[in-house]
């Protein structure tokens, strides 16, 4: 009986012990994660609380002090650059360990390895965009023609790794406790693999849905439609610009013909609608107080933890603070003691799409000419949780990789798809970040922008010196009209773009006679610019808004300028709304909500504050309409764009009788005015109902930001309803998920003036008080203090940590 | 008496071991308490369960005043459970369990290798 009872008792020991130490289907093994030694209980610290006097890590040469702000920025003061990105890496890694990580296993498509199969689609896509293997390249690249900046990229990478090989379980970011894994070490393949995962999000294409629109439309319509340049282009560069260089020529062969497939594969995914960005500055003659002032707000989705992480980095030459992307080093978006600088995405069709002819089924060998050439195959292993590893070929042309194939996300079993893409070359964009970082004037600005391939931004520049700058920069091929637009026949060698437009014949400008620079995702440039420049996703309202108020204000303010970046002022309802108003002409249903919502409209200044219930109703009115009049596009049955908001207004305003508003599949004849009032009576439809479901229709409660933690089914990490203007297309581009996801506002005066804020927080940790803290001043419109701190500055600080040599 | 001197060595270990030592090293460490002390099986079993799920409840309702943190609250979320305060009484469940398991594991060893010799000698 002793015997029975004591193994009955064990077996049951046995069972919780082993039991609690694995998995139960989705949930993480509950013991550790409830022990609260070790467990997520451990995470309710916040950073201040766990501050260490003296960190000892290997590989360092002097000593480092770090000191913390109020708001948990930390100010690094370190005595040469090995050791300054040393420490860099290891405090990151503190803060957004898990964050830099889970980002890079995305870029390497291995988020199945942590989620399991539902990841494996998504992986297969991202490696067969091949972002791995350009990363591969890029740490070549550096291999062999840039040591100095390998070596400091691998002092980071150390720096990182000092810390994961300190961490103690009870301080494992909690996320790496839920779902149950652990960091592996940091590389300096990963820091170059999170700038390409940044070309990624922020370029597209849309070759295929061109490719079938012009076979559907027909060439001519296509123009009218999607026209090359706006009528009112206000371009980055201003448009009196005189090019003073002689471009390389290239003329489109005669004869060419476009392969003419209709194509129902499914397009790649592209950056999400709202993604984008404001950047400007203004000369001293311009401002108040007679320095330039530089102010830069990046677009991104609205995520946490933030994309963005603040610092201050320094050593006894330079002093730099403002953004960084934790995994990458120096700062990205920022100032120092002599010059300010600030990137939004200038995206110009960089990937391009090329058919490929395979002389047979085993892929060896395809057509390009009058011979054939062969293929490389790389093997991509997948790891899955759970599961045996996906093995997934990818055949490597000259031109890139073939994403899609028999294999992989096609209906059609004849097509196979090269993409040529600037992401796949040796490059050296961090570089430019260490340069820039450094840099005093507007000549080591150029300089450390001749480093920078993708993804292409518009560097606005300003410095204490009074210059004023924008450059375009990127690797751009000289294209002939129309080349990549459409899918191209890789067989064909005229086919393939080969030379790229020289550094000194990208688009800049320095000190204009207007007084400011500018970009907000726009057309680049006028039609005189002499190559040829062409994306479907250009801007045509922030910018138009943003140069007409720079071009009428004077003796602008630092405030002025946070005013300007918190610019809720909704241009495109400004243009729109009255085309609308006037085609709906006396038609109003008989309906006392209709009533409303027309009074309301009407006596409505066009600000999107959040307080107001006009946006909501124009952009409910406006989409609905809009869907109206390119209903029959959704009928084509293969992926298409429909023109923007722009072309649309203007043909609703200047032909609204045209034929383009007739559905050819209907008896009667539509116009534009019909659709402008099916439009409005779906419109006081959603309104009603949104009344009776959710009550108050202001601006911030209809369009709901959400601020988003990675993993979307950690709903509570993420930050849901924040109250605040704005929207897409607007100067203030807070959407529902996309926004300003950093504001920047610098003076370069003999005491620099600087304020940022993000939508977040320094810490990673969903449990500390710095997770989410910078939020309602961020929706507010207010900002942080953000000023150089000198080595010997006594300011108050929330804690220091000297970081020593380990032996 | 000997419940509460039970009772108190095993939330001595909790408290000073447990942070060294992942919870299952714990339960070995309460199972040896268990067979050196000899406790009785009832003293094993309440003693070390109340010991060590007041020690993990203890210390998981101390974090919480203690920091002011709302994760207890996101984390019930995530699970589908009602709330932090749900939570801590969880951890202290599950503490109760690893706790009482283990004494009662190792104070049944202890009476089939050990009693058994020492009654045979006392001659019965």
């Amino acid at each position: 009986m002793k015997y029975f009872s004591f193994i009955f008792v064990l077996l049951i020991t046995l069972a919780l012990g082993y039991f609690a130490s694995v998995p139960i289907g989705p949930a993480p093994p509950m013991g550790p994660l409830m022990d609260p030694n070790h467990g997520f209980w451990q995470n309710m610290y916040s950073e201040d609380e766990i501050a260490e006097d003296e960190i000892a890590i290997p590989g360092l040469q002097g000593t480092v002090s770090v000191t913390y702000d109020e708001n948990l920025i930390p100010h690094i003061f370190a005595q040469n650059e090995e050791d300054l990105y040393r420490v860099q890496g290891y405090v990151t890694a503190q803060h957004r360990l898990w964050q830099m990580e889970f980002q890079t296993m995305a870029a390497a498509g291995r988020i199945s390895e942590i989620v399991g199969p539902v990841a494996l689609e998504l992986d297969r896509m991202t490696r067969r965009k091949g972002l791995a293997y350009g990363a591969e390249l890029g740490l070549a690249y550096l291999k062999e023609k840039d040591p100095e900046t390998l070596k400091l990229v691998e002092a980071y990478a150390e720096g990182v790794n000092a810390y994961i090989d300190q961490i103690s379980s009870a301080q494992l970011p909690v996320e790496y406790k839920i779902l149950n894994y652990r960091p592996e070490k940091w590389s300096g393949y990963k820091s170059l693999l999170l700038l390409k995962y940044m070309s990624d999000m922020l370029v597209g294409d849309r070759d295929l849905e061109y490719s079938n629109l012009r076979k559907i439309l027909g060439e001519e319509l296509l123009n009218k439609l999607f026209p090359e340049f706006p009528v009112d282009n206000d371009p980055v560069i201003e448009a009196d610009k005189v090019w003073d260089f002689e471009p390389i020529q290239v003329s489109k062969p005669d004869s060419l013909n476009f392969p003419n497939d209709e194509l129902v594969i499914d397009p790649l995914p592209q950056p999400e609608e709202g993604t984008g960005s404001n950047n400007w500055a203004v000369s001293g003659k311009k401002t108040k107080n007679g320095y330039p002032i530089l102010a830069n707000d990046p677009h991104l989705s609205l995520n946490l933890p933030s994309l963005w992480y603040s610092m201050q980095l320094s050593t006894p030459g330079h002093l730099v603070k403002g953004a960084t992307l934790p995994g990458a080093l120096g700062v990205i978006s920022g100032f120092n003691e002599n010059i300010a600088w600030g990137v939004t995405n200038a995206t110009k069709d960089a990937r391009d799409w090329y058919k490929i002819t395979f002389k047979d089924e085993t892929r060896g060998s395809y057509k390009y000419g009058e011979s054939w050439r062969d293929s490389e195959f790389r093997i991509e292993e997948i790891q899955i949780k759970g599961q045996e590893s996906y093995i997934d070929t990818v055949v490597y042309t000259h031109y890139g990789p073939v994403v899609y194939d028999k294999t992989f996300k096609s209906e059609r079993q004849d097509i196979n798809f090269a993409l040529k893409w600037t992401v796949h070359e040796g490059s050296n964009e961090q570089k430019t970040f260490l340069m820039m970082n450094k840099a005093k004037n507007h000549a080591d600005y150029n300089a450390a922008l001749d480093n920078y391939t993708a993804p292409a931004q518009n560097f606005v520049f300003a410095s204490k010196s009074g210059d004023i700058a924008m450059r375009i920069q990127g690797k751009f091929a000289v294209k002939w009209k129309e080349q990549g637009k459409f899918f191209m026949d890789g067989s064909d060698p005229r086919m393939e773009w080969k030379e790229y437009i020289p550094n000194a014949h990208n688009p800049s400008t320095l000190n204009p006679e207007r007084g400011f620079v500018s970009s907000a995702n726009q057309h680049p440039v006028d039609p005189s610019y002499p190559y040829y420049v062409f994306d479907n996703s250009y801007e045509h309202y922030r910018n138009r808004r943003l140069n007409n108020r720079l071009r009428e204000m004077e003796n602008i303010t630092v405030d002025d300028m946070k005013a300007l970046q918190f610019d809720d002022y909704y241009l495109h309802a400004a243009e729109a709304l009255p085309v609308m108003i006037n085609l709906l002409g006396s038609y109003l249903p008989n309906d006392e909500s209709a009533k409303k919502y027309m009074q309301e409209l009407k006596s409505w200044d066009f600000y999107a504050d959040p307080n107001q219930k006009g946006p909501t109703l124009f952009s409910s009115w406006w989409s609905k309409t809009y869907s109206e009049i390119w209903k029959e596009w959704a009928e084509f049955g293969v992926p298409v764009v429909r023109p923007s908001n722009y072309q649309t207004v203007k043909l609703l305003k200047e032909e609204p009788a045209s034929q383009i508003f007739d559905w050819g599949n209907s008896a009667s004849v539509e116009t534009a005015s019909d659709h402008v009032k099916k439009g409005f009576e779906l419109m006081v439809e959603e309104m009603k109902k949104w009344e009776e479901d959710e009550g108050d229709y202001a601006w911030a409660n209809f369009k709901r930001t959400k601020i988003q933690h990675l993993v979307p089914q950690f709903n509570s990490f993420s930050v849901e309803n924040v109250y605040t203007g704005g929207g897409s297309g607007i100067l203030n581009a807070t959407g529902s998920r996309h926004g300003a996801s950093w504001r920047m506002v610098v003076e370069l005066g003999p005491e620099i003036q600087a304020f940022g804020i993000y939508p977040g927080g320094q810490s990673g940790n969903p449990g500390s008080k710095f997770y989410a803290n910078f939020i309602s001043k961020w929706a507010n419109g207010e900002y942080l203090n953000f000023n150089l701190r000198k080595p010997d500055d006594s300011d108050a600080s929330l804690f220091i940590t000297t970081f020593v040599s380990k032996p | 008496m000997k419940f509460f001197g039970f009772l108190i060595l095993t939330i001595l270990i909790v408290v000073f071991a447990n942070p060294f030592i992942p919870y299952w090293g714990v339960m070995v460490a309460l199972a040896l308490l268990a067979i050196l002390l000899n406790p009785g099986n009832a003293i094993a079993f309440w003693g070390g369960g109340l010991g060590m799920g007041l020690s993990w409840l203890g210390l998981s309702l101390y974090l919480s005043i203690q920091t002011g943190s709302p994760l207890p609250e996101k984390i019930a979320s995530i699970f589908g459970v009602g709330s932090g305060t749900i939570l801590i009484g969880f951890t202290g469940f599950l503490g109760f369990l690893f706790g009482a398991f283990s004494s009662l594991t190792g104070s049944l060893f202890r009476k089939i290798t050990k009693k058994r010799p020492d009654n045979l000698y006392r001659g019965g």
